[in-house]
């Protein structure tokens, strides 16, 4: 799924609609929490501290895991692509498919129920599932280039090396960085299922809300993980336009 | 630890293609709503640059909202089952279907449809000879994307008691340790990947038939 591809930069003020618009949503949302009597259920999860735990054991599942996926992805991507062999590309392009058609939570589960249950069983199932898509996006980011421009880059004297350094990376990269938001966003859903095997995070309060019948604890849940994921994607667009080369 | 998983599929067959073909129903049925709807605002949007803009990016914000979180939010107004379900895959259904066709009909050539007109042809029936069958192959791709992203959200709605595999993958979980837990989840699992490829597979065959015939490649 690349439900990224390179959108127009957008500029100035328009820039800042969607973290307003967050920001708006999150007042609202604690308005209206102080304006309710919280029962002693409610109390014990709808306190700031066990809301900037669950927060915090988010964000950490999502960018650490989306750190390791860049750092793992990237390199086999273009290790897959410098072998230049048929073979190994359908195996790349045949595992990314069978990857996207594999349902997140049965590879959470699946892991839980091999290994153990935990934080650190999230965090490699979280790996697993964003490697694929953007190892693929490496490689199709990269065959993208221009056979023209890479013969030219040859032509003016630069060693296979540098032609990857200077001329195909850079204008990969809008292809490989769409892949990372991609990835980054899809954890941030993943790490809400972490819930089911004990990872905490906000998918623990989504969770008891349901299993409690405690409508403001899943109203809470949810809107903050939203919130979480509509900011992340935003930054990584940020991140995106910011990092991209200038003549592209 | 692990019951033989022949044993396990030779009793549970018959549950297993149920729930299979259940897994498929549904997101049969929200595909095709969300095809129609989504059709439908592409057509109001595509044309005019401030309604396009503001229905992309909104089902491009709305695509990042994690579906458990949007399970949740319904199924207190909407209940268990397959209402929340069924709404929640149309949601994410959309942004894929509404982008292609407004992709679809922007990549129409403006002199074909200038000579529709000249033609004597109607706004509506250009649309529907013209713009729409032209579109199609567009439009279809949108809906294929969706399939796949419904099926794998599909199975997270087992959690609100949604129908389909996705009963068979929390089953495992909830009989952790137990003789069949892998059984159960590892079979849920493979048949929504095996679903989700012939799926995929069977949209290259209703891409190819539903194509007007001249643009058939």
């Amino acid at each position: 799924m690349t439900v990224h591809t390179g959108q127009a930069p957008r500029l100035g003020l328009k820039r800042f609609t969607t973290p307003l618009a967050v920001v708006v949503a999150l007042v609202a949302l604690f308005a209206w929490l102080s304006s309710l009597t919280l029962d002693s259920i409610e109390q014990r999860t709808l306190n700031t501290s066990y809301l900037l735990d669950r927060t915090q054991e988010h964000v950490l599942l999502t960018v650490v895991s989306s750190a390791l996926v860049a750092l793992l992805a990237i390199p086999a991507g273009i290790a897959a692509y410098r072998v230049r062999s048929k073979a190994v590309r359908a195996f790349v392009i045949g595992l990314g498919n069978i990857g996207q058609a594999t349902p997140a939570v049965g590879v959470v589960i699946l892991l839980a129920i091999v290994w153990q249950t935990g934080f650190y069983t999230a965090l490699i199932s979280l790996v697993a599932y964003c490697f694929l898509p953007a190892l693929r996006n490496t490689l199709t980011g990269l065959e993208q280039v221009d056979q023209a421009t890479r013969e030219a880059a040859r032509g003016m004297g630069m060693t296979p090396r540098q032609v990857l350094w200077r001329i195909e990376l850079p204008l990969a990269s809008p292809v490989i960085l769409a892949g990372l938001r991609t990835a980054l966003v899809f954890s941030v859903g993943v790490a809400t299922i972490a819930t089911f095997i004990n990872a905490g995070g906000l998918g623990d309060m989504i969770v008891n809300g349901l299993k409690l019948q405690r409508y403001p604890v899943i109203v809470v849940g949810a809107v903050l993980v939203a919130a979480i994921a509509v900011l992340i994607d935003w930054a990584a667009g940020l991140v995106e336009d910011l990092v991209r080369p200038r003549g592209l | 630890m692990s019951g033989s998983l022949d044993v396990f599929l030779a009793r549970r067959w018959e549950d297993l293609v149920m729930l299979t073909l259940q897994h498929l129903a549904v997101v049969a049925l929200s595909l095709a709503i969300a095809t129609v709807l989504g059709v439908l605002i592409g057509l109001l949007v595509w044309d005019r640059n401030v309604p396009r803009t503001a229905a992309l990016t909104a089902a491009g914000i709305a695509i990042t909202i994690p579906s458990l979180a949007l399970l949740a939010l319904l199924s207190p107004v909407l209940g268990l089952g397959w209402a929340p379900t069924v709404v929640s895959l149309v949601f994410y259904s959309l942004l894929p279907i509404v982008r292609n066709t407004v992709v679809g009909l922007r990549e129409v050539p403006a002199h074909l449809i200038e000579s529709a007109r000249g033609m004597g042809m109607t706004p509506v029936k250009t649309l529907l000879s013209i713009q729409l069958p032209l579109a199609w192959p567009v439009i279809v791709t949108g809906i294929r994307v969706a399939a796949q992203l419904t099926v794998g959200i599909a199975a997270i709605a087992a959690y609100v008691a949604g129908p389909g595999l996705g009963l068979y993958i929390f089953k495992g979980l909830s009989s952790l340790g137990s003789v069949n837990a892998l059984n159960f989840t590892l079979t849920g699992t493979i048949c929504v990947v095996l679903l989700a490829l012939l799926l995929d597979g069977a949209f290259v065959l209703i891409a190819r038939y539903s194509t007007s015939r001249g643009l058939r490649v």
